[in-house]
């Protein structure tokens, strides 16, 4: 850079002038952060970790997810969520959520991934052979019982009320009496 | 819009750490890994992620049967009213107190000198070698313009934390000292948006990580009161007096004097 002794005081000068301008006036840019629930939809929906049931409303915008917060307009929590409750958000958004079923076959060490063909067949096929061969059409007193007691059913505690529903009343329809939830071992 | 304050009521905590988890998911934070470490509290520390924390603080009780208290502390930015932070940092615009009182910081405009680092008197900003940058609490700025509370405010389950305009706040603070017998923090005339109510059963010297006299650091207010008019003052004469020598003198004109100085073009 060839800068002459003129050149060189003309701009030490006119940097001095401008800093000097720009400190005294303390010109503060406006603050302003992108707005994270524009255009969002808010749906009302109910925490899937306990029984107290709060209220939650998952923001959804394109089809996604992208928050979930406590509902403050909600009577039994009033907005607020535990720990759990408030993590929310990564039921639906977390790397490690599982896309794919995954076999561990009796014995093996490591899981396989499979086809959900294969996986849904698989359990249609053992339920059935189970069933089969552990079901109770009449108890030691000759009472008409119709109860399967060689399977269990476990519930998650992130599915929802409405999942929950139709889990509950197939594992009935079977004839299952050990019904459980995750939360409770 | 007015100006809010935020009082946390530490006789209710229970330590649930839902105001941690809502921070962490509203602000978008990263997850830390942490390893066990004999308390409760995770992660250990404030961070460049965490920007509030529930600090558990094992207290020594004189009641026999209850050995071990617990005391329980959200710790967060006390986004205070002459703030230091603000008035430390030399980039304009990466740190701002807004009209709501809150204490905001911009990563556009941060430059990760760590000024403000050096004047919080609560140890709030935290700086990250990876981002070269700051981050602490926001109050949940872009929610409470919004109309909104702060994410951790939504989560308490227990009504430990209070968001609301400055004058309701303040005389919720002093209706609820008087009915638990505590103490507010802080208590010295320093003025933040942030309150606490310690319990009447602990002091707030047994509280850790718990400045019991924030004051504006005096090197911050020599800087603000004395130095920085002081080298306005000498910039402006400077280029003042450059204006009154060009007015009075006229350019300088350049004299073709051969050699002299030393010859690049020989």
């Amino acid at each position: 850079m060839d800068i002459s002794r003129r050149g060189f005081l003309k701009l030490t000068g006119g940097t001095l002038a401008a800093t000097g301008i720009g400190v005294g006036v303390g010109i503060h840019p406006v603050f302003a952060q992108p707005r994270k629930l524009r255009y969002a939809k808010e749906v009302p929906s109910i925490c899937p970790y306990c029984a107290v049931g709060c209220g939650v409303i998952v923001h959804v915008r394109e089809g996604r997810v992208i928050n979930a917060e406590g509902d403050p307009d909600h009577p039994i929590s009033n907005g607020s969520l535990c720990s759990k409750g408030s993590a929310l958000y990564q039921i639906a958004n977390n790397k490690r959520r599982l896309k794919k079923p995954l076999y561990r076959a009796p014995g093996a060490s490591t899981w396989k991934q499979v086809t959900w063909d294969w996986a849904l067949d698989r359990i249609a096929n053992k339920v059935k052979e189970a069933r089969d061969k552990g079901f109770t059409h009449k108890n030691a007193k000759g009472q008409v019982v119709n109860r399967v007691e060689n399977i269990a059913c476990l519930g998650g505690a992130s599915l929802d009320n409405e999942e929950v529903y139709p889990l509950v009343k197939f594992a009935r329809a079977l004839g299952l009496v050990y019904i459980e939830h995750q939360a409770r071992i | 819009m007015a100006e809010h304050m935020m009082l946390i009521d530490l006789t209710k905590c229970t330590g649930c750490r839902a105001c941690q988890v809502a921070c962490k998911e509203w602000n978008s934070l990263r997850a830390e890994k942490t390893v066990f470490n004999g308390t409760y509290q995770n992660p250990p520390d404030l961070s460049y992620d965490t920007w509030t924390l529930v600090r558990f603080d094992e207290m020594k009780s004189k009641d026999r049967l209850k050995k071990v208290k617990w005391l329980l502390r959200k710790e967060g930015c006390m986004h205070c009213e002459d703030a230091p932070c603000v008035q430390a940092c030399p980039s304009p615009g990466a740190l701002v107190k807004t009209p709501e009182g809150a204490v905001v910081h911009n990563p556009k405009y941060c430059i990760g000198c760590k000024a403000c680092v050096v004047a919080c008197p609560f140890d709030i900003p935290r700086y990250s070698p990876k981002d070269e940058k700051i981050a602490k609490c926001t109050l949940c700025y872009d929610r409470i313009t919004e109309g909104k509370v702060p994410a951790c405010v939504e989560a308490c389950t227990t009504g430990c934390l209070e968001f609301g305009p400055k004058e309701d706040i303040l005389a919720r603070a002093m209706a609820r000292v008087k009915e638990v017998n505590g103490s507010l923090y802080p208590n010295n005339g320093y003025k933040t948006h942030v309150m606490y109510i310690i319990p009447d059963y602990a002091r707030i010297e047994e509280y850790s990580h718990l400045n019991p006299d924030p004051r504006v650091p005096a090197t911050e207010l020599w800087w603000k009161n004395l130095f920085k008019p002081l080298t306005l003052i000498g910039m402006g004469g400077v280029a003042g007096l450059a204006v009154l020598h060009y007015l009075i003198k006229g350019p300088h004109k350049v004299e073709d004097k051969g050699t002299e100085g030393g010859d690049n073009n020989a």
